[in-house]
């Protein structure tokens, strides 16, 4: 058997509107369940698009994660789910395709499909058997459906993709695609883009693939366009390292924690990074190509992934957490290199030295500077209660 | 020729909150004869912000001179006495 002791469920997800829609009728959600480590990620497309299909897809998909999460059988979820949607005033009926996956720590995972486009399996780069079956359901308008229910099991590496027909009928009625872009082509797209980049990230990869079937529509998407990627991978750690040892004599730990460590190391602290430089005996140089009025200069230390100022920098970085930004809306300062390296990171330990720099406390100082131990709470609580990640904070 | 002037500016909290930011666009405001002659670099704290008075950041220095309360013209002005 597998042992899977040490692995991330990585999901990200990307999605284009239909041109001129401001809601999207399709949904993507998906609940991360800390005790178990569980995940289960619903896509859904609404009848239509815009608000109506807006609300029947956050409908679907809202109850479809919740009853799935309870383990209710997919059966009566189905069930349940196609009775309660609202009946279209035109079309005279209720729905709304989803795709449910239910993935567990070890790999093992769930799938239940109604209406969408099959979901892939993709074994490292090549796709993978799914082995599903047909269970039929009741439906209160209509004549007997089914829903497949299919299930396999993940190992370190491999992805499940799942999309809404705005992928695969990309480009329907031009002439090079008259069916639309279709799921071989889909998949033939997919294998090649994990070929290549065989370790792009869930999100990255989501985008990949929206991208290319917007392309395809000819860059005005005629339809909702969802693609949601699950990513069984090893999990992506980052040290942070800010402010230096309350007592000198730990700075030699300090710095061999730096060395030992086997993921990305990122310093915010000019003190701690000279500590560190002088312990290991590595030079750094200031990044003076990266100028910004609010946030000083990143530097480079050969080892380290990146260095960077200490308190304004986690001050930006915890006001950009606090508000959402992304840093593909935000420039390209220390701060949201720091941002960007979090959210790339599966676990993240922060090291933090409880040494207090007087200077910054000084009340003529012309901007308010807070305690390091205070911006690293918030900044991980934002990582941990937005973003999901797997904090562990020690102090030195 | 002569050897390059190398200026350091630091990078540190203190110095970059009061005006070390500034100093860092220095090269802008050289003289094209000036700039071909000398070598800008950031560099991380020089921890002299502890030293409390007289010396007062932001902080710079043009080859081995210090020079405190740093501005742009200060340094120019010491650059030109070395050059």
């Amino acid at each position: 058997m597998t042992v899977h002791t040490d692995t991330f469920i990585d999901v990200g997800h990307y999605q284009v509107h239909k041109a001129g829609q401001r809601v999207g009728g399709d949904v993507f959600i998906f609940q991360r369940h800390e005790d178990s480590e569980r995940v289960v990620a619903v896509l859904s497309d609404g009848l239509g698009s815009g608000i109506k299909a807006s609300v029947l897809a956050t409908l679907t998909s809202t109850m479809a994660s919740r009853f799935v999460t309870s383990y209710r059988d997919i059966k009566s979820t189905a069930n349940i789910i196609m009775q309660t949607l609202p009946v279209c005033k035109e079309r005279k009926i209720s729905f709304s395709t989803f795709t449910i996956v239910d993935i567990e720590k070890d790999g093992t995972a769930r799938i239940i499909e109604y209406g969408n486009p099959a979901t892939i399996f993709f074994q490292a780069d090549t796709i993978g058997p799914l082995k599903k079956e047909q269970v039929p359901v009741e439906s209160a308008h209509t004549h007997e459906r089914h829903v497949s229910s299919g299930s396999c099991v993940l190992a370190c590496g491999d992805r499940l993709i799942m999309f809404s027909d705005g992928v695969t009928q990309a480009g329907m009625g031009r002439a090079d695609t008259p069916l639309g872009w279709g799921q071989a082509a889909a998949e033939r797209f997919i294998t090649a883009c994990i070929k290549t980049q065989p370790t792009i990230s869930a999100r990255d990869l989501a985008k990949e693939i929206v991208s290319e079937a917007q392309r395809i529509d000819g860059n005005h998407a005629r339809d909702d366009i969802t693609c949601g990627v699950i990513y069984f991978r090893r999990p992506r750690a980052t040290l942070l390292i800010s402010g230096p040892p309350i007592n000198p004599e730990r700075d030699a730990v300090l710095a061999g924690r730096v060395e030992a460590f086997g993921g990305e190391c990122i310093i915010c602290g000019g003190t701690t990074a000279n500590i560190i430089a002088r312990e290991l005996d590595r030079p750094i140089e200031v990044d003076l190509t990266c100028i910004d009025p609010h946030v000083p200069p990143p530097s480079r230390m050969p080892g380290v992934t990146l260095v960077t100022e200490g308190i304004l920098t986690l001050c930006k970085v915890s006001e950009l957490l606090q508000h959402g930004i992304v840093p593909e809306e935000y420039t390209d300062n220390a701060a949201g290199r720091v941002l960007a390296k979090l959210l790339n990171s599966d676990h993240i330990h922060f090291l933090i030295g409880t040494k207090i720099n007087d200077v910054h406390q000084d009340p003529t100082m012309p901007v308010e500077i807070e305690i390091r131990r205070n911006i690293i709470k918030k900044i991980k609580q934002v990582l941990e209660e937005k973003h999901i990640k797997k904090i562990e904070l020690e102090y030195i | 020729m002569s050897q390059k002037i190398i200026i350091r500016i630091c990078t540190g909290t203190t110095c970059y909150v009061l005006g070390g930011a500034q100093l860092l666009a220095l090269e802008d405001e050289l003289p094209a004869d000036v700039r071909e002659r000398v070598s800008i670099e950031g560099a991380l704290c020089f921890q002299l912000c502890k030293a409390r008075e007289p010396l007062r950041a932001p902080f710079a220095r043009v080859n081995a001179t210090l020079i405190s309360e740093a501005t742009v013209p200060k340094i120019i002005a010491e650059i030109q006495r070395q050059l």
